[in-house]
């Protein structure tokens, strides 16, 4: 059911969480509208923002083809985001200590790939060992890569970082001059209030076309691989992996294809922030950020793509919200510390109220077009809903 | 002649009749380290052997779970595996099975050794198992639960599903009706659309053997089909197995409960301290004083 088709019918589709993160979204959308229009938000800072919220979605995407397909515990999501983002700095950057001065395009093929065999040779020792040996070792990757970012200072510039990284359609036609080429607007809704769209506006607008693209390319990949025989495979090896083997399922393959292709996402989630930020440190492989991935997918509902999304974009939120709350006098204390203690309250409560996550998965996961005929629907009071096209 | 010396004469003519194999012909093969002449016989007489476990041993540091095991399983049959608590009927499972690897012996499907092969290898040469406790599948319906069953599903492959998505929805259908069609055989279609977390464990147990049968398995090992489940269901799956023996496939199944082994098996193999103690019908099984002292302990 399409909700042009049937705004009401859709509404009563959904389910009560799904309703009320609906109207959540709605409401928060409203607020951000009304501060844009108002000129409390500045336009430009608010792309930043969605194009970090589009990060963290490709990281939440990424982790979640590991533990919410396959179970796999992975604690080295900012290894994977940091091999992204240098590697993708190291190859376009023309400061970079090696390399450097090559296209974005070839940077994104080089980062993917070196967080591809990266994932190989964490997995091919830990893939075939119980689940927690791959999360010691992810732990352990996780610092070895950030301590060899920090002190290999002839390759990577050690804590100084690597600077001048070009923006991702530099060299492309059209794009590259698009944002010099617009016009400059200066809108004012309420008096007093000037909004302006100039360079930095549009440059930040190509800056979320790419993250757009990165997120949608991942999520369609995802959603088409979860609904799937494959996909099936990694359920059942979450939940009984001895039976996936009795049935004729080689594990250990398919760990390692969810395991790879989890760590490639999550390193085009680094690609994408190298050419956001134009500027990679030490710091950006942070242990934080595996922290707050790990909320976001188990906030959203493990095994389900659009909580991931949603997670993602709810971390930013808190993350970035924080910011703004000392602007409010009437708050008596500094709110920004307290962002981590704000996720850790929001996470008790999921887990105590509703541990499934937010959006879990509704659907029955079978390939779409493969189920046809009413009587073949399943109850609606098993929650579970028919496999098809729409959302799973 | 005293009450010993008459079981062994007993045990030995009943031995010699059926032409089956005893733990003493294992130890014989094992100790002056020549093949299984007799099974080679066997075989060249015409039976049509599935499964054949040669002198096949496990240890656990120093227990001893299998110990020179060696025993067949024709094809058509419903062989029982039976045996008292920690006679190393599961660990014989799992070593057939490629779950654990063995410290010596050999495992044969269909004439192709997969000692120690992994679980996935042996199963792709048709031999298929159940377990004793099936967990439950988080989040997924009965039917989506049974469509693990069938192997090497084009969708099954990353890259399929993106260069030939008509070919994986083919299957996908078509294996979907197959499942279908065995829900409504086993005769819990009605369950297809429940959760199956939500289904009962004897419920489970059939879905079990339901999707097994997806697999299209040459043998197929049952690990305590019946434990826990009620005596309803019970003669339901009983009734299932008979069915699909009847059908073709070959059982080899693990029980505790003597009535339902001795109702559907034929031969039965009797394991106790990781040896195979002797191998019959069930009627000479059941009278067997080395059975029955085996069951019951040295003092019966």
């Amino acid at each position: 059911m399409s909700i042009l088709d049937d705004p009401a019918g859709y509404w009563n589709d959904l389910t009560r969480a799904e309703q009320g993160v609906t109207a959540s979204i709605a409401l928060f959308g409203a607020v951000l509208l009304l501060g844009l229009v108002t000129g409390g938000l500045n336009p430009t800072y608010f792309l930043f923002l969605v194009g970090l919220a589009g990060m963290y979605a490709l990281m939440s995407l990424g982790l979640n083809s590991q533990w919410g397909f396959s179970g796999l515990i992975n604690f080295s999501v900012a290894a994977f985001f940091g091999i992204g983002a240098y590697g993708a700095a190291l190859m376009t950057s023309d400061s970079a200590p090696i390399l450097g001065g090559f296209d974005p395009l070839f940077g994104l093929v080089v980062a993917l790939s070196v967080a591809a065999v990266m994932a190989v040779l964490i997995g091919v020792p830990t893939l075939r060992l119980r689940a927690d040996y791959l999360a010691i070792a992810s732990l352990g990757l996780a610092e070895v890569v950030r301590l060899l970012v920090l002190n290999e200072r002839e390759w990577t510039n050690g804590s100084g970082g690597v600077r001048g990284i070009p923006r991702f359609f530099d060299n492309w036609p059209v794009l590259s001059t698009f944002p010099e080429a617009m016009p400059g607007l200066e809108i004012v809704i309420v008096p007093g209030r000037v909004i302006e769209l100039g360079t930095p506006f549009y440059q930040m607008v190509l800056n979320i076309s790419l993250a757009v693209i990165f997120v949608a390319a991942s999520y369609l990949v995802l959603r088409r691989a979860h609904r799937s025989p494959w996909g099936r495979v990694l359920r059942t090896i979450r939940s009984d992996e001895d039976l996936a083997r009795a049935l004729g399922k080689n594990t250990y393959s398919f760990k390692m294809q969810s395991f790879v292709l989890g760590s490639v996402i999550m390193a085009l989630a680094g690609v994408f922030y190298a050419h956001l930020n134009l500027f990679v440190s030490p710091g950006d492989l942070n242990p934080i950020t595996t922290f707050y991935v790990w909320v976001a997918v188990i906030l959203g509902g493990s095994g389900s793509n659009r909580g991931a999304l949603f997670g993602g974009v709810v971390v930013v939120t808190i993350r970035e919200g924080t910011r703004f709350l000392n602007e409010f006098a009437w708050i008596p204390f500094d709110t920004a510390p307290l962002r981590l203690l704000m996720i850790g309250v929001l996470i008790v409560l999921v887990m105590k109220f509703r541990p499934q996550g937010l959006l879990p998965p509704q659907r029955e996961l079978i390939w779409p077009g493969a189920i046809t005929g009413s009587e073949t629907k399943p109850e609606r009071h098993t929650n579970q809903r028919p496999g098809g096209d729409s959302n799973e | 002649m005293s009450d010993t010396e008459s079981t062994a004469d007993t045990v030995d003519t009943a031995n010699t009749a059926s032409t089956e194999r005893t733990v003493d012909t294992a130890e014989q093969s094992t100790a002056d380290g020549s093949t299984t002449d007799e099974s080679t016989t066997d075989g060249a007489a015409g039976r049509d052997i599935v499964l054949e476990v040669d002198d096949l041993q496990k240890s656990f540091g120093g227990l001893v779970a299998t110990d020179h095991a060696t025993f067949e399983v024709e094809r058509g049959t419903i062989t029982g595996l039976i045996g008292p608590n920690g006679a190393g009927k599961s660990t014989i499972f799992n070593l057939i099975s490629g779950f654990y690897e063995s410290d010596g012996g050999t495992v044969t499907v269909n004439g192709t050794d997969v000692t120690n092969k992994e679980p996935y290898e042996v199963a792709d040469e048709g031999l298929i198992r159940t377990f004793q406790t099936p967990r439950k599948l988080e989040g997924m319906t009965v039917r989506e639960a049974m469509l693990i069953g069938p192997r090497n599903q084009p969708g099954e492959s990353f890259l399929t599903l993106f260069t030939d998505p008509e070919t994986v929805g083919a299957a996908e259908s078509a294996n979907l009706a197959d499942a279908q069609r065995i829900l409504e055989e086993f005769e819990i279609d009605h369950l297809a659309t429940q959760p199956a977390t939500d289904i009962s464990g004897g419920q489970m147990k059939l879905v079990e053997l339901a999707r097994a049968m997806l697999a299209e398995p040459e043998i197929l090992l049952l690990d305590e089909p019946v434990a826990g489940v009620n005596p309803t269901l019970r003669k339901t799956l009983a009734d299932q197995i008979r069915r699909l023996n009847e059908q073709g496939t070959t059982f080899l199944l693990i029980e505790h409960d003597m009535e339902f082994v001795m109702s559907l098996a034929d031969p039965v193999v009797v394991l106790n301290q990781g040896s195979v103690l002797m191998e019959g019908q069930p009627d000479e099984i059941q009278t067997d004083e080395r059975v029955i002292e085996a069951y019951l302990g040295g003092g019966a």
